[in-house]
């Protein structure tokens, strides 16, 4: 019985994981073409971050680096760390980091993505919402 | 900010007797059920090293053994602390659970508590994916958790 452990204890996280999962499915029902009103003005993309996320400073940040000549000024990048701006964080569902979210003029959520967005995804996600050019 | 210099090697040292200690004491635990010590003892530990970090065993054994030999090499970075503090006393809170289920012979779901553990530590070790520093995130985020940025 107690060879179960390992195969309990994986079946527990996967579970957790579809809970997880579940949860980022609702984020973006509640934010995609809801106007949530973002911390500036004009089209953005907002990055949530945090100090202990390695993935938010090795992978989603370069990204977004290598993003901004593509943006040409149309969008502004805005990083936020959810631990220094929680009520924002809030405001946006934030359930796992990185997460970034593409705002239009009017502040509407246009695409959002908990978890890593390549480059490539983001750039399409601004094309399709009419942000920058294709 | 609380963000200071902090170096990450004593994590992963701490990952890695937590990670050998449960799969040793699992695999004892297989033919002799006492090892089940295992859970209290690494429970103490990592709620020792949330507790006083700057005494942690792992901690310890990085400054005065691993890292003058040169085995483990430093690996600084300048971040907040309190996170994987946090991340710690669930694991040790994690393995306390165990403890408790063991007492009467609950076994099977302490061992699934255990291996839990081990699949964290894990993630933390070897992707730095840190599930306990998610954790804080959220809490401090639902405002459970104050907005503390203390070096720990």
């Amino acid at each position: 019985m107690l060879a179960l452990a390992p195969v309990l204890a994986i079946a527990v996280i996967a579970l957790a994981t579809l809970a997880l999962r579940a949860g980022q499915a609702r984020q973006r029902r509640y934010l995609v073409g809801n106007v949530v009103g973002g911390p500036v003005d004009g089209p953005a993309i907002l990055f949530f971050s945090g100090s202990t996320c390695t993935i938010c400073h090795t992978a989603q940040r370069p990204a977004l680096q290598r993003l901004a000549p593509a943006l040409e000024g149309r969008v502004t990048v805005r990083e936020v760390d959810v631990a220094d701006e929680p009520t924002l964080a809030q405001r946006f569902k934030v359930m796992s980091l990185p997460t970034t979210v593409v705002l239009d003029g009017e502040g509407r959520a246009r695409a959002v993505n908990a978890g890593f967005a390549p480059e490539k995804v983001l750039r399409r996600q601004l094309v399709e919402a009419g942000l920058v050019p294709a | 900010m609380g963000a200071v210099p902090f170096d990450r090697s004593v994590l992963k040292v701490g990952q890695v007797i937590l990670m050998a200690g449960l799969l040793i004491g699992y695999v004892v635990s297989l033919f002799r059920p006492l090892a089940w010590i295992a859970l209290p003892v690494l429970a103490v530990m990592m709620l020792h090293g949330a507790a006083v970090p700057s005494q942690s065993l792992p901690r310890q054994l990085y400054l005065k053994v691993l890292k003058p030999r040169g085995l483990v090499r430093p690996r600084v970075l300048v971040e907040d602390p309190a996170p994987h503090r946090f991340a710690q006393l669930v694991g040790g809170v994690f393995l306390a659970a165990a403890s408790l289920l063991a007492i009467p012979g609950l076994y099977v779901a302490a061992w699934t508590l255990g291996w839990i553990v081990i699949a964290l530590a894990f993630l933390n070790f070897a992707f730095d994916i840190c599930v306990g520093c998610i954790m804080y995130a959220q809490l401090v985020r639902v405002g459970v958790l104050p907005l503390r940025r203390t070096a720990a």
